[in-house]
């Protein structure tokens, strides 16, 4: 009999598939899935969030940490960067959201800090976007990016299920 | 672009004026000019650029408008597209089923549920506690903001199983539906709406215990009153002052006007005066239409006449409409479950005409008017939110409650600016978020 582990990583998928490169992580997480090791594979919870939603942190169990996978701009297009959450709680400038009625990332991890008395641990994956336009297919430096954004997605998702 | 304190004032004049209002959905300022202890002059400024939805469907059929209003705004989508199909389907003469009638309104009270939720909790109540924010505040007051949290979740799960999706729904369409709720689904929303009741329950317990600051004040108030119900999709537009008209009259009775100040329509009544709508004016004017627990809690909240007079205790008219929604929602999906199953969608044609209709969006009145073809296509369009209609009113309120506060210091002059605009949880591009105001007094 196998026992089966409590998953120990949340990701949370985040964009629309129908915004040009807002649907980047949709596209490298669709991707990535199928060719993850099982043991790795067994470790996540996968959350599909349109944008960060401060419920989907403020109960993250102890042990357990976020993976926030999503476009960002303020880097260039194409640009992939992994950021522990404590440091995007921290900057003052974040990353803006898809929609002014969502909290800003930076104010979601916060108050989700606040409620659950502690930062939820984890990482944001992200790759710099360029055009967000309805219906428009990825824009060629994030086209260009995707190899670079999963391989920077399946380490931290590694990187997580080891510990 | 955010205006500057640049321009010279008279010796006798202070310039309260507010910038650049952060975290707003859409971009707007307020500007306050007081000579000799009175206001000569309150603009609410809305500089944020048009966003030409009024053209965007010219040319469209109806359910294509369904689905391009519901972009107007992302906590208040079903609004949009209520007026917009109630108003083709009085043009086109359709006669919806009971159990599309009945989904379409336990969708509102979805919206209600999240929208409401979002402002008593995250939005307004940080300043009756003191905080700057929700974020702050969560630090002291956890339980009440995983209160709030989890009721907007219930809201937009139960909006998200009747439209696909808790943004920006997808199901609408002339006639009906492009799909219903299984049996099974609604069944499933069961428990979360009963946990929903207990915690808009627990909201008025919450706002039973705030203080709002002072400001006694007449407002003409604006709703719609439907027979037997509570107004979300149909009724009669009603005023504290006697209008009684169709939903599809709302032309007859206001009209849009441009003001040099801001980039929003203004919305006044024929003669020119300004008018109120939302939960305030609901209660009023349709308060004798709660369901018996909401019609508790409104007794619990010092009643109507205390909604009426004093628009800082909107959040108490928020609470009593969380209790009508939950309970509301809860009735709809247990009479739903007696249904078999059910059509979704009714067969039309489209024909010439005027299709205008108005609902009842969570900040209030929403007034759809399309002119349309013979195919069915739209030729031109008017839209009128409830902030449009509420701007008048909101800088009326701020000359009238000004006086007040113009000696306290500054920062708290501002916060209490700051609450009263909060208030009437104003869409500007359609819904503010909380609030950071810079308030610069400028005396020569």
């Amino acid at each position: 009999m196998t026992a089966l582990q409590p998953p120990s990583i949340r990701l949370l998928v985040c964009g629309n598939g129908d915004r040009g490169d807002d649907g980047a992580a949709l596209a490298a997480v669709a991707g990535l899935l199928p060719t993850l090791p099982r043991t790795v594979l067994d470790r996540v919870e996968v959350r599909r969030c349109p944008q960060l939603d401060v419920t989907d942190l403020a109960d993250l169990p102890d042990g357990v940490s976020a993976v926030v996978v999503d476009t960002a701009v303020g880097i260039a297009p194409g640009q992939v960067v992994v950021l522990p959450l404590r440091r995007v709680a921290r900057s003052g400038d974040g990353p803006a959201p898809y929609s002014s009625h969502a909290l800003p990332p930076q104010a979601a991890i916060r108050l989700a800090a606040n409620i659950r008395g502690k930062l939820p641990q984890g990482s944001f994956v992200g790759v710099g976007g360029r055009s967000f336009a309805f219906g428009r297919p990825l824009s060629a430096p994030v086209r260009a990016a995707m190899p670079r954004f999963r391989r920077a997605l399946e380490a931290e998702l590694a990187r997580l299920a080891e510990r | 672009m955010h205006r500057t304190a640049t321009a010279t004032i008279p010796a006798d004049e202070t310039l309260f004026e507010v910038r650049g209002l952060t975290r707003v959905e859409g971009e707007g300022s307020l500007r306050l000019r007081v000579r000799d202890g009175a206001v000569t002059e309150a603009h609410l400024e809305i500089f944020e650029a048009p966003r030409y939805f009024e053209r965007l469907v010219v040319g469209r059929t109806g359910d294509e408008v369904l689905d391009i209003v519901a972009r107007i705004c992302g906590i208040c989508p079903v609004a949009y597209q209520m007026s917009a199909v109630h108003a083709f389907e009085s043009l086109f003469d359709v006669r919806v089923t009971p159990v599309v009638r009945a989904v379409r309104r336990l969708m509102y009270c979805a919206e209600w549920i999240e929208s409401h939720a979002l402002h008593v909790y995250l939005l307004h109540l940080p300043d009756f506690l003191g905080y700057p924010s929700v974020v702050e505040m969560a630090g002291d007051h956890r339980p009440a903001v995983v209160q709030g949290l989890e009721l907007k979740r219930i809201g937009n799960e139960l909006l998200a199983a009747i439209g696909g999706r808790p943004i920006h729904p997808v199901t609408v369409r002339v006639g009906g539906f492009s799909r219903l709720p299984s049996r099974t689904e609604l069944a499933a929303l069961r428990p979360g709406l009963e946990r929903a009741v207990e915690l808009a329950e627990a909201t008025v317990d919450l706002v039973a215990g705030l203080t709002p600051p002072v400001l006694d004040r007449a407002m003409p108030l604006v709703a719609l009153r439907p027979e037997g119900e509570y107004p979300m999709n149909e009724g009669r537009i009603v005023s504290s002052e006697g209008l009684d008209i169709a939903p599809s009259e709302w032309r007859t009775a206001f009209a849009e006007r441009q003001v040099p100040w801001s980039n929003a329509l203004q919305a006044r009544t024929a003669d020119g005066r300004a008018y109120l709508l939302g939960p305030a004016a609901r209660i009023v004017l349709a308060g004798d239409r709660l369901g018996p627990r909401a019609a508790a809690a409104l007794e619990r909240l010092g009643g109507a006449g205390r909604i009426a007079r004093n628009p800082h205790w909107s959040i108490a008219a928020r609470a009593v409409e969380l209790v009508e929604a939950t309970t509301e929602a809860l009735r709809i999906v247990d009479a739903l479950a007696e249904f078999g199953p059910a059509a979704s969608m009714v067969p039309w044609q489209p024909r010439a005409g005027v299709a205008a209709w108005s609902t009842e969006a969570p900040r209030g009145l929403l007034f759809h008017r399309y002119d349309i073809d013979a195919a069915g296509r739209v030729r031109s369009a008017q839209i009128v939110p409830p902030t449009s209609q509420n701007q008048a009113a909101i800088e009326a309120d701020l000359e009238a409650f000004a006086p007040s506060v113009l000696d306290l210091p500054h920062e708290v002059a501002t916060a209490r600016f700051e609450q009263l605009i909060r208030s009437y949880d104003p869409c500007i591009s359609c819904a503010t978020h909380f609030l950071r105001l810079d308030v610069e007094e400028v005396t020569t």
